[in-house]
């Protein structure tokens, strides 16, 4: 989920803070010393984030774009200016149009809006915005909701009773809620200083920069791993089931499936599993880090050199094309397998499946999934040449069967040439030609048809007048026994016009070919 | 294992399996559940003018000729037709979750089938209708009304549907978060804009009605909420007597809409754009199939292809507005669009995991025309396509593909757009990532022999449990003992211990299993009488690593923690314990061991008799430790075939060529530092004899010098000893 950091660089941010001590402050300072603290997290916990920088005032600009290299990040902090007055409006759907180009509209992205709550004032401020939202024409919309799934968190560089002494607090709760509720606000508690701005974008990281830790199983095999990004909750119907499910702690490995038979199945999400080392005390020490102080970088080297099972795991699945299923919750399912990029560096991931019991037709109810060596007969063969999968569905889709579809003439008069075609061909297309006619008798009696049924039988008998001396005496025989038996069916009498009864060629004495397939 | 059929019967398949998850739908939305209402009235007998020529071979015959007349379809027959395209595109994309009743309507009403899921399927539906048969013209008008119908509509609509049933019991306490929504779609002739007023009141009455008596039973809910789709159906040429209405809420609980259309494909169209908008579906036009022409084998020609699915499967075009420029007017309807994409004829065959976002089943709009069906028999074949989105300039960008799984064809939707995951750290630099000998392979092995499997619905187990919790257990049970690199194992690197290692992990072992266990801890005995070498690791250590017997002490402590990580599961399993407990070397007991074979010593006739008539000096003190151990099984089970069984085992293979490097190494050599050459080259044969059998020249060869052409002597006669073999 990459973020985008988007900051207020308005003329306001610059009011001073009335502090005790000897330092005076600017709303800015603190607003920077908030975002210090969380570039210096994400370096440390989070570094495959990918976070942009965007300031604002009544134009935005891309001061970084989107990044892993946290020290430009900090440069871009300590070399911000300050411009004039702030326009949300614009720069939100900068911030849509910067996503928009880097990602597509189907990743989720997290916005960190910090402000100090002066939101503009006149055209441009957020006020105005809010009043003319619904006014807009179609290419005017307001930038919110994003057409991205996304988080809008706003840090406010302002305490509660500050904001809502104005009708900020409501501007912004406006805000949030034109984002599909989706987003949080954030305000200082108590005097505006380093203390509360750290405490208040410590909230932030606990909500929305906690690496997920997990342990993944397979049977006793275990290794200590870090998710990333972390799965997020997922609700799958609100009105049935309105609490989101959430990916538990416990990963737990299920068996195995040939990449073959899992068969590119759609997912919601992707993931790193990064093994990790845990030390004695429960810290985490870091995920294969490069640049970490000397000390750790000596605790990892040691991390590297002891076995781990996600190793093992992924050079197994890489050799043999395989995948792990692995039970995400109850009910919910995901696979992890190896996943090489362009640089032939591979990698352990994780795609999340829909929660559910059946999340891939083809692999039916994941419950029903049971180890290969419980079934009587190897499911896969002795030599590996055979699978279980895919299952096949109970009823055949209309295109694996032969449906008649009349809606179009040409679709009715394919099919009664059909008819003709092997009618010329008979004897020898004896068969055929009955199974084409009852093809069309059938679907003639479902649709009430009968016309056609009279129509075709004359056709037929017609037909029989036509043949030339050389024709097969059978062949007559035959065409006026069915033209006879679609007439009787054309009447409507059940006896005859009964829908799974077939019409069946005329046994006759010269029925050596026709009839000899049926004895 | 052992099976029975379990009491509850799970329905299958979740609300929406990726099929709705992004646009919010309900599991239970109006959608859920439609009934279809066919007036069956006389006037529906009415011819809809529209004529098909179905005399077409008159063009190539002879003059003489009278061609037939063409045919007419009846209002009624364009009625059920086009339901049942409605039907059969509905079932393509949702086999399951989506429900349809279907009701003729005459004097009275005939219920074709029951939202069950095993009467959802054309061909039922056809066979009941086939039963119904066309409208009786001659029948009473005055007694023949749809009202019937849409009565009876609404009663099943109050129906619980088996999904509905089954979340109710699942929810328990919330049951009531289960909504009973439906829609009615009435295709009748009407005679004004009154008459259709007086069917809306109708259905709403009945509604209200219905709804009480619902409140009082657990087989009927209450609709929440009704959606009327009023469909007028009138023969070509004539005016309409009805006015299009569009969608307008009668009531809290009803909207109804009202659609005037003439019969023939005018209706077709009106159905498939309604069959669209009730299950969000959406088009796709696939274009540039190269196919070729029976006639004309050496040439191609293109086709496009219409396909119908779901419509998130364009998620990414309608959000990035790049629909509109994709789209174009679709050839069938002139009202929908569709998104166009383009053919890539697949290179291979080969095996990839795709980054999917989402699958999506298909329909094709016109299902029996030639390119349609060549193009779904391919799918149906096993091959996939991949589909590349047109783009006015730049690269190209593959945005989907086409796959059939088990017979069913889906539109993954591929991940086209930059991944927040690339350039991660490699594995390799990670935890774990600097170790060299994993055990790969064998970890291979483990994962093929956890391959999972189906099994019914109704199997659990004797413990209850269901498959995929009995295959936890198998994956807990075959990693009880698991050592993840080369290094630290010796048993799993000795072929000798396979049979064993094979059979310990299961859950239940058969008097025959434990037998091949207790053969593979006699062949090892018998490998340590023999002092051959063990695949023990020196990597840490220094020197060639631990002496012979110290080697087989770490091998014997290895084998006994793998037996008695199982030792709990059954009785059987602990009699392999007691195997090994009884026949592995242990210095102590050394003394008490040759005092028990003293003792025996009569016996030994006996045993000789059925064993090899191999090596008399090696039945000291390890066939005593065996005599020991077959006694006691005989008075266990008093089975003998042991005594048999055991000589005959099969024998370790490398015994010699070891002994050999080793022997001609100096003494102190050993016991001082070691070169890094030796180290390297311990290692490497090390290795090298886990992988395969010894050469028979290196396993005869003395000083590592093999004789050549040895079968020449034997031949001639001569003296086979020479080569020193037969000496030691």
């Amino acid at each position: 989920m990459p973020t985008v950091v988007l900051l207020d660089s308005s003329l306001s941010m610059t009011r001073p803070v009335s502090v005790e001590g000897s330092e005076e402050f600017q709303r800015k300072n603190l607003a920077v010393h908030g975002m210090t603290m969380l570039f210096e997290h994400m370096a440390t916990n989070y570094r495959l984030e990918f976070t942009s920088l965007v300031a604002f005032s009544s134009l935005w600009e891309l001061l970084v774009p989107f990044s892993r290299d946290y020290n430009t990040l900090q440069e871009a902090l300590n070399n911000l200016e300050d411009y004039d007055k702030t326009c949300l409006e614009a720069a939100l759907q900068g911030v849509s149009n910067v996503v928009q180009q880097e990602w597509g509209t189907s990743c989720p992205c997290q916005v960190v809006l910090v402000t100090d709550g002066a939101l503009g004032i006149g055209r441009g401020s957020l006020r105005h915005s809010l009043q003319t939202v619904k006014q807009r024409v179609d290419d005017k919309k307001f930038p919110l909701p994003f057409p991205f799934p996304s988080k809008l968190y706003v840090m406010c560089i302002a305490n509660a009773e500050e904001l809502q002494a104005t009708d900020s607090m409501d501007n912004l709760e406006q805000l949030i809620n034109l984002n599909g509720g989706e987003g949080q606000i954030y305000t200082m508690e108590g005097p505006l200083c380093l203390k509360s701005v750290q405490s208040m974008f410590g909230k932030l990281i606990d909500q929305a920069y906690s690496p997920f830790h997990a342990v993944l199983r397979c049977g006793n095999l275990t290794s200590d791993v870090q998710v990333f990004p972390r799965p997020e909750p997922v609700t799958i119907d609100e009105e049935v089931d309105p609490i989101p499910k959430t990916v538990q702690t416990d990963l737990e490995i299920v068996g195995f499936i040939e990449i073959g038979d899992i068969s590119s199945p759609p997912v919601l999400s992707r993931h790193l599993v990064l093994p990790i080392a845990v030390s004695k005390e429960g810290d985490e020490i870091g995920t294969g880090a490069t640049d970490d102080t000397e000390e750790e970088t000596s605790t990892n080297q040691m991390a590297g050199k002891s076995p781990n099972f996600c190793v093992l795991l992924h050079g197994s699945l890489k050799v043999e094309g395989m995948v792990a299923l692995v039970q995400l919750g109850p009910d919910w399912f995901g696979m992890l397998y190896s996943q090489a990029d362009s640089k032939k560096k591979s990698n352990l991931m994780m795609s999340l499946f829909d929660p559910g019991s059946e999340p891939l037709p083809w692999l039916g109810r994941m419950s029903q999934l049971g180890p290969a060596s419980d079934a009587a007969e190897n499911p896969y063969g002795e030599d590996d040449s055979k699978s279980p999968f895919p299952i096949q569905p109970k009823h055949k889709r209309s295109y694996a069967q032969n449906v008649t579809v009349w809606i179009k003439a040409s679709g009715l008069q394919t099919d009664v040439q059909k008819i003709l075609r092997n009618a010329k061909k008979l004897p020898e297309k004896t068969q055929t030609f009955y199974k084409e006619l009852n093809r069309l008798r059938k679907a003639a009696l479902a649709f009430g048809f009968w016309e056609l049924l009279k129509s075709v039988a004359e056709l037929l008998e017609r037909e029989c007048t036509l043949l030339p001396d050389s024709a097969h005496p059978d062949a007559a025989f035959q065409l006026s026994h069915a033209a006879q038996q679609l007439k009787l069916a054309s009447s409507g009498d059940s006896k005859y016009a009964a829908f799974e009864q077939n019409i069946t060629p005329m046994l006759t004495d010269f029925s050596g070919g026709g009839g000899a397939d049926r004895i | 294992m052992h099976f029975y059929l379990a009491p509850v019967r799970l329905l299958a398949n979740p609300p929406c399996s990726s099929l709705c998850r992004r646009t919010g739908l309900r599991m239970f939305s109006v959608s859920h559940k439609t009934a279809f209402v066919v007036d069956h009235c006389p006037y529906m007998a009415e011819s809809c003018r529209q004529l098909i020529e179905c005399d077409m071979l008159t063009k190539s015959r002879s003059q003489g000729v009278i061609p037939l007349a063409p045919v007419s379809k009846s209002l009624w027959t364009c009625a059920i037709e086009c339901s049942m395209e409605y039907c059969r595109i509905l079932f393509d994309v949702y086999p399951t979750w989506k429900l349809v009743n279907y009701i003729v309507s005459d004097s009275e009403v005939h219920i074709l089938n029951s939202w069950k899921q095993e009467d959802q399927n054309t061909h039922e539906l056809m066979a009941a209708l086939a039963a119904v048969g066309p409208p009786n013209p001659r029948q009473d008008p005055e007694c023949c009304s749809v009202l019937h119908g849409l009565v009876a509509a609404v009663e099943s609509l109050c129906k619980i549907t088996e999904y509905q049933h089954e979340s109710r019991t699942t929810l328990m306490d919330t049951a009531d978060r289960v909504a009973n929504r439906g829609r009615i779609i009435c295709l009748t002739n009407a005679k004004s804009d009154t008459h259709v007023r007086m069917l809306e009141d109708c259905v709403l009455e009945t509604i209200q009605e219905q709804n009480k008596r619902a409140a009082g039973s657990d087989r009927l809910m209450p609709i929440q909420q009704c959606e009327l789709v009023l469909v007028h159906i009138y023969p070509q040429g004539e005016e309409t007597l009805v006015s299009d209405r569009q969608k307008k809420e009668l009531s809290s609980m009803l909207s109804s809409e009202v659609h005037s259309v003439r019969a023939g494909r005018y209706l077709a169209s009106k159905l498939n754009v309604l069959v669209q908008q009730h299950f969000d579906l959406a088009s796709t036009t696939i274009t540039n199939i190269p196919m070729k022409e029976e006639q004309h084998a050496n040439t191609s020609a293109n086709y496009d292809v219409e396909l119908l699915h779901h419509r998130d499967a364009h998620m990414e075009f309608i959000k990035s507005g790049d629909l509109h420029m994709a789209g174009s007017t679709s050839r069938d309807s002139g009202l929908k669009e569709t998104v166009t994409l383009k053919w890539c004829t697949p290179r291979t065959n080969s095996v990839e995991l795709h980054y999917c976002t989402g699958a999506y089943r298909i329909s094709p709009v016109d299902v029996n025309s030639r390119p349609s069906s060549c193009l779904t028999n391919f799918l149906l074949n096993g091959r996939s396509v991949l589909l590349e989105q047109p783009r006015k300039s730049g690269s190209k960008v593959i945005s989907h593909m086409l796959s059939s799984h088990g017979g069913e064809i889906f539109l993954h939707v591929l991940n086209s757009t930059r991944s927040t995951l690339e350039d991660p750290p490699s594995i390799s630099e990670g935890c774990g990532g600097r170790v060299t000998d994993y055990r790969i392979t064998d970890f291979g092995e483990f994962m093929r022999e956890n391959r999972l499997t189906p099994f019914p619905d109704s199997m659990i187990d004797a413990a209850g449990r269901t498959p995929v919790e009995r295959a936890k257990s198998q994956l807990e049970r075959y990693t009880r003992y698991w050592p993840m690199i080369i290094s630290q194992t010796t048993i799993f690197n000795m072929q000798a211990v396979v049979p064993l290692a094979n059979l310990i992990v299961k859950d239940t072992l058969t008097d025959e299993d434990v037998l091949t266990c207790q053969k593979t801890v006699y062949n090892l005995v018998d490998m340590e009488r023999k002092s051959d070498p063990l695949p023990i690791s020196t990597v840490g250590s220094r020197g060639k690593g631990p002496k012979r017997d110290e080697q087989y002490r770490i091998m014997w402590n290895e084998l006994e923690t793998l037996v008695k990580a199982h030792v709990g599961t059954s009785e059987r399993h602990q009699r392999v314990l007691e195997c090994i407990s009884a026949c592995r070397s242990k210095p102590p007991e050394e003394e008490e061991r040759k005092k028990r074979g003293r003792k025996r010593e009569d016996k030994e006739d006996k045993t000789e008799k059925n064993g090899k008539d191999t090596e008399e000096k090696g039945w000291t003190t390890d066939s005593e430790r065996l005599k020991g151990v077959m006694e006691r099984e005989k008075d266990e089970q008093s089975e003998c075939e042991i005594i048999k069984d055991s000589p005959d085992s099969p024998e370790p293979l490398n015994k010699k060529p070891r002994l050999a490097t080793e022997e001609q190494q100096p003494p102190e050599k050993s016991k001082g530092p070691v070169s890094l050459l030796t180290l390297w080259t311990n290692r490497i044969t090390q290795a090298n004899s886990r992988k395969h059998q010894e050469f028979a020249g290196r396993l005869s060869s003395v000083n590592n010098k093999a004789e050549l052409y040895q079968h020449l002597k034997e031949e001639n006669g001569m003296d086979v000893h020479e080569n020193g073999k037969a000496t030691r």
